[in-house]
């Protein structure tokens, strides 16, 4: 039972790792998804370049370069610092990507239109490609947020203190041993199923509104 | 060179506007290897309205283009509703917000924003372009929304109302910004005839509000009655050009008689 506890006890952590990652993923995108539509090609190929990295390393390799790596020069992250720094480059690759394929299912004569009226730029996007845009990721946003819960996890190897880290911990000190990572198993599942209900209510809704 | 001659007098880009509202000269354009706009130069009255007919892969739609650049050419010149345009040269953004701030646009597609109900496709347009309030630009939108047939349809979104009345909320959206000209890109193509006749009744109406229209079109009836100035195309330049019952009834060009023969007949 209290191991329970102490798994339960890490749930905020966990979150935070998750929400942080994902916070500083869709920032990071953003400019990575202006940066690949830019003309001009010193702007688009570094930020293909990033994506290509963030995607194709290990996060874990992400992690401990950012914790040991980072630390052996001037900046010293802390260990939660680091985790969430490096699953957030990890996840703007693939948000990177999303954004992509989002802004891909506008149809082009959208943008058009919108060019056709006058309307500036920064309107054109914030008023009539990005919401059509986000409606075609939002399936893809909500499953990369509930993997991104999962694979927070990845941060117990740098020294973050979130459920697989305080499950391992508690599984070498007590008796439970494997059963205390079930625990954890369990309580990752009742995390996200609520995630996944409003994925889907907000489908649904944007479906019926748009519709 | 007869044209060049003409107007080279005072500037050297044979272009003289206050006459007229549209002006293109020697419009050149490639897609790739593609040579799709030979030099094409159109020149457009205010309140006429210029069918350009002519069979698919002429250049019908990418001349209608050019004019509030959906497409760059890759030279020539033009001159909109006074605004002078190089067109060899890359338009800063100011001025290109300007020239279609000039110009409407209807496209095959109808292109509403399916996302907003018909009022906020007419309404968001002028307040984000014309710095309208909220309640202008309900005021407008609700006004030309009359003036289409549609004023049952303003809470409708573009998904739930037909394609002609699409068609016609697009024209509406366009004309809230009131443009001094209008571009419409085969406006029917996309809708069986009832409903095309429907939107071509509005199109009538904008004719005779005083609207200069240029319209590419394969509604010979239209190009016939509404319109007052006829150019065919063919293989990226204009091969005839004139008063439409004059085109219609003695082509000059076989290869216009023939064009003539296969729409009309069909």
């Amino acid at each position: 039972m209290s191991g329970f506890l102490a798994v339960l006890a890490a749930v905020p952590i966990t979150l935070l790792v998750t929400i942080g990652a994902f916070a500083v993923g869709i920032v990071l995108a953003l400019g990575l998804t202006f940066m690949r539509r830019s003309k001009q090609p010193w702007l688009r190929f570094p930020a293909q370049a990033f994506v290509d990295l963030a995607r194709g390393i290990p996060p874990i390799v992400w992690l401990l370069f950012l914790y040991f790596g980072l630390g052996m020069g001037v900046i010293k992250l802390s260990p939660l610092q680091a985790g969430v720094l490096g699953l957030g480059v990890v996840s703007a690759g693939y948000l990177a990507e999303i954004f992509r394929g989002g802004l891909l299912a506008v149809h082009k004569g959208q943008y058009e239109a919108g060019e056709a009226l006058g309307l500036s730029a920064w309107t054109r996007y914030s008023k009539i490609i990005a919401p059509q845009a986000f409606k075609a990721m939002l399936p893809a946003l909500a499953t990369y947020f509930i993997g991104l819960v999962k694979d927070s996890s990845i941060a117990s190897v740098i020294g973050v203190k979130e459920m697989v880290f305080t499950a391992n911990q508690y599984a070498r000190r007590s008796d439970d041993g494997i059963y205390t990572f079930f625990l954890a198993a369990a309580i990752y599942i009742a995390v996200s199923i609520p995630f996944a209900v409003v994925a889907r209510r907000m489908e649904t809704k944007l479906q019926e509104s748009a519709k | 060179m007869e044209e060049r001659k003409r107007y080279s007098g005072k500037v050297d880009i044979g272009l003289k506007s206050p006459k007229y509202l549209v002006e293109l000269a020697k419009v050149d354009k490639h897609f790739g290897s593609n040579h799709v706009l030979k030099g094409v130069s159109l020149r457009v009255k205010p309140g006429e309205v210029c069918s350009i007919i002519g069979p698919s892969g002429a250049g019908k739609s990418t001349l209608l283009r050019c004019v509030n650049l959906l497409e760059s050419p890759d030279s020539g010149n033009m001159v909109v509703a006074g605004q002078y345009v190089d067109l060899a040269r890359p338009l800063d953004k100011r001025s290109l917000l300007q020239l279609r701030r000039n110009v409407g646009m209807v496209f095959q597609s109808f292109n509403l924003f399916p996302h907003l109900s018909v009022l906020e496709n007419i309404s968001l347009p002028q307040r984000r372009v014309l710095g309208r309030s909220a309640e202008d630009a309900k005021a407008k939108s609700l006004e030309l929304l009359e003036r289409v047939g549609l004023a049952d349809k303003a809470e409708s979104f573009p998904s739930k109302i037909s394609g002609g009345q699409q068609q016609r909320v697009a024209i509406a959206r366009a004309l809230a910004l009131e443009p001094k000209a209008m571009l419409f890109d085969e406006p029917t193509s996309a809708l069986d005839p009832e409903l095309a006749q429907e939107v071509l009744g509005v199109m009538k109406e904008v004719a005779a509000s005083g609207m200069t229209m240029l319209v590419v079109t394969h509604e010979m009836n239209f190009a016939r009655n509404v319109g007052n100035h006829l150019v065919v195309m063919e293989n990226g330049s204009i091969i005839e050009e004139g008063d439409p019952e004059q085109i219609m009834t003695e082509p000059k060009l076989e290869r216009t008689k023939q064009f003539l023969s296969a729409v009309i007949n069909h």
